[in-house]
């Protein structure tokens, strides 16, 4: 593999974001190396199974068609340095373009890039509840990602709680690959859900294949045994050990060996933040970088695209893509501005389409129902120094910011970052009408040993 | 639990975790190295309570565990991210978190 030291281009990322901007750009750029965490290009919808793994039939299905032919088309690009299996610390400014740290879990590098795409997706919300810590219980795209790219269940019966119908997804993978669904939640009633759709008659219609494909899905789970239940939200995982049960709201304990969780996703902002680029507050905490027409960030020569500047799916994140393939083309001096103009006109028809739809899907998916819930005062809030939402409250309602609440409780001061427990905080602050401003971000983005960076 | 429909895994390898010996398979990750033989436990908490992996992707650090390898020093590395090796010693028991 090649790593050079000095690069025209550094994508952060190999999702379809990423790897659109890198087909936009043609390999007309000299030296652009993609960067991501995952040893294989793909991101999150496209976890592919590592290089010794022979899969039939991957990911098989109509919803994955464009994606993969995008990924195809992106591996063969031969001006492009694939830096897999490396995770990013820290982009920070240097002169007139940006030094990027890289980690690959023993050694630490350091490149120099003129310009820098952020393309780092989304992960998934944590929404805490009793027994929420117990091995067996994980987020749904994390039980997803297992099924897809590892071929594993991570737990023989799993039971399904949330409010985002990526769920109904996720249970069908699971039980295609021998696992069960003993249970499949959603906090909110059905009439909510189509009440919301009903309110956007024009993109119901729009979407109508893709609506109808969740709603088949639906039909099939209760087909194959799995009983899908509305207005019925987790209150509490059980077990010892490990997971034993659900306790749902309507008083349903589901037996389980495992929990998955599905209430919506966050984008990642380390990076951005830590650079110093605009970001707005979403509605549940989240962060999303601010950008223009062309996806340029507030600060020169650095890109935003996809689920980073907001969660709306992978067609969103890929027109995004594009354009900052476009617009660093375009900047660069390879491309005029009408062509530029001409060629970003599918990218942005694409993109207002799909935002359309994550509108519909989010209001369809709120997990209102559930965060507006108060859980216990012991139940743990930041997961990497065991703090409580009782210890939080108590020192919000004594303090005035987040920097001063994770002083004073350790909430935050962890190896997640915050991106476990911030919005949740924030969460807690809005609700005694503090202002909403985040954690100062701090280095490094990951984990790594203290011996390595300065080896 | 390991699908076996339509997928052939890498070759072999074992490696250690708290001192048992596990079969593994090249290109699997860590984390799902442990969870194919029900070792869900990535470490204990200040009130010693079991914790396991959370989000599989990077983020939440939940499954960090100490790994060793030949001419190494000791690491602490998120498992979800980090390919099995063989000959890899695994511990999850670290005192402090
Ligand atoms: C776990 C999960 C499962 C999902 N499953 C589905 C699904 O089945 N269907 C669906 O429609 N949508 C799904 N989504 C939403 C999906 O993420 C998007 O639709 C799409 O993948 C977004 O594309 P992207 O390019 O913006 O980001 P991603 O595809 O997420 O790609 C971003 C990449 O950046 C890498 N990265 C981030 N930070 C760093 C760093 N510091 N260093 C190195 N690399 C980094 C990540 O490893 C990732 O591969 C899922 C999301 C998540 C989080
Ligand atoms: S399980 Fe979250 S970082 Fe590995």
């Amino acid at each position: 593999m090649n790593v050079r030291e000095d690069y025209d281009l550094i994508v952060v990322g190999g999702g379809p974001a990423g790897q659109a901007a890198c087909l936009a750009l043609q390999d007309r750029l000299a030296r652009v190396a993609v960067i991501d965490e995952q040893s294989r290009p793909g991101g999150q919808i496209l976890r592919q199974p590592p290089r010794a793994f022979t899969v039939s039939n991957w990911q098989a299905g109509g919803t994955y068609r464009k994606l993969k032919a995008q990924l195809r088309a992106f591996e063969t690009l031969s001006g492009v340095d694939w830096l897999g299996g490396r995770s990013v610390l820290d982009v920070r400014a240097e002169g007139d373009g940006w030094r990027v740290l890289v980690s690959d879990g023993a050694q630490v590098a350091s490149l120099r890039t003129r310009r820098v795409l952020i393309a780092a997706g989304c992960y998934d919300m944590t929404t805490p509840l009793p027994g929420w810590t117990l091995p067996g219980v994980m987020s749904a795209g994390a039980v997803q990602a297992f099924v897809k790219s590892q071929r594993l269940t991570p737990g023989r019966r799993i039971a399904l709680a949330g409010s985002h119908p990526l769920q109904l997804l996720v249970a069908e993978q699971i039980i295609e690959a021998g696992g069960e669904v003993p249970a499949l939640a959603f906090a909110q009633s059905l009439q909510s859900a189509l009440v919301q759709a009903a309110r956007r008659p024009m993109t119901v219609l729009a979407h109508a294949p893709q609506l109808l494909k969740v709603l088949l899905g639906g039909l099939r789970l209760t087909a194959s045994g799995c009983r899908i239940r509305f207005g019925d939200r987790p209150v509490e995982v059980v077990g010892e050990e490990q997971v034993q049960a659900l306790r749902l709201a309507s008083g349903a304990q589901i037996d389980c060996d495992a929990v998955a969780l599905c209430f919506g996703f966050l984008p990642q902002s380390d990076l951005v933040r830590g650079m110093g680029l605009n970001v707005l507050q979403g509605r549940f905490g989240g962060w999303t970088a601010v950008h223009d027409p062309w996806m340029r960030s507030s600060r020169p020569g650095v890109y935003v695209a996809g689920e980073t500047t907001g969660v709306k799916g992978a067609e969103a994140a890929g027109a995004e893509g594009a354009l900052a393939g476009l617009a660093i083309a375009l900047d660069e001096g390879l491309i005029t501005s009408v062509e530029a103009e001409r060629r970003a006109r599918g990218p942005r028809r694409r993109r207002g389409r799909a935002i359309r739809f994550a509108e519909l899907l989010d209001a369809i998916a709120d997990p209102s129902v559930f965060l507006s819930q108060a859980q216990p005062a012991d139940t743990i809030l930041c997961r990497c120094e065991d703090v409580t939402q009782g210890a939080v409250d108590a020192a919000v309602a004594t303090v005035e910011t987040p920097n001063a609440v994770k002083l004073s409780t350790r909430c935050g001061m962890g190896p997640c970052q915050g991106r476990n427990c911030e919005h949740l905080l924030l969460q807690r602050m809005n609700s005694v009408e503090k202002a909403p401003q985040g954690f100062r971000a701090r280095f490094p983005a990951r984990p790594v040993r203290i011996g390595d960076l300065t080896a | 639990m390991r699908s076996r429909q339509g997928v052939v895994r890498g070759r072999p390898l074992s490696l250690q975790i708290d001192g048992r010996v596990i079969e593994a398979y090249e290109g699997e990750t860590l984390a799902a190295a442990m969870l194919a033989v029900d070792a869900r436990v990535f470490r204990r908490d200040t009130q010693d309570r079991p914790r396991g992996l959370f989000c599989n992707m990077g983020v939440c650090s939940e499954c960090l565990v100490d790994v060793t390898q030949a001419g190494q020093p000791t690491r602490r590395l998120r498992a979800c991210v980090t390919d099995v090796q063989a000959d890899m010693v695994v511990s999850t028991t670290r005192a402090e978190t």
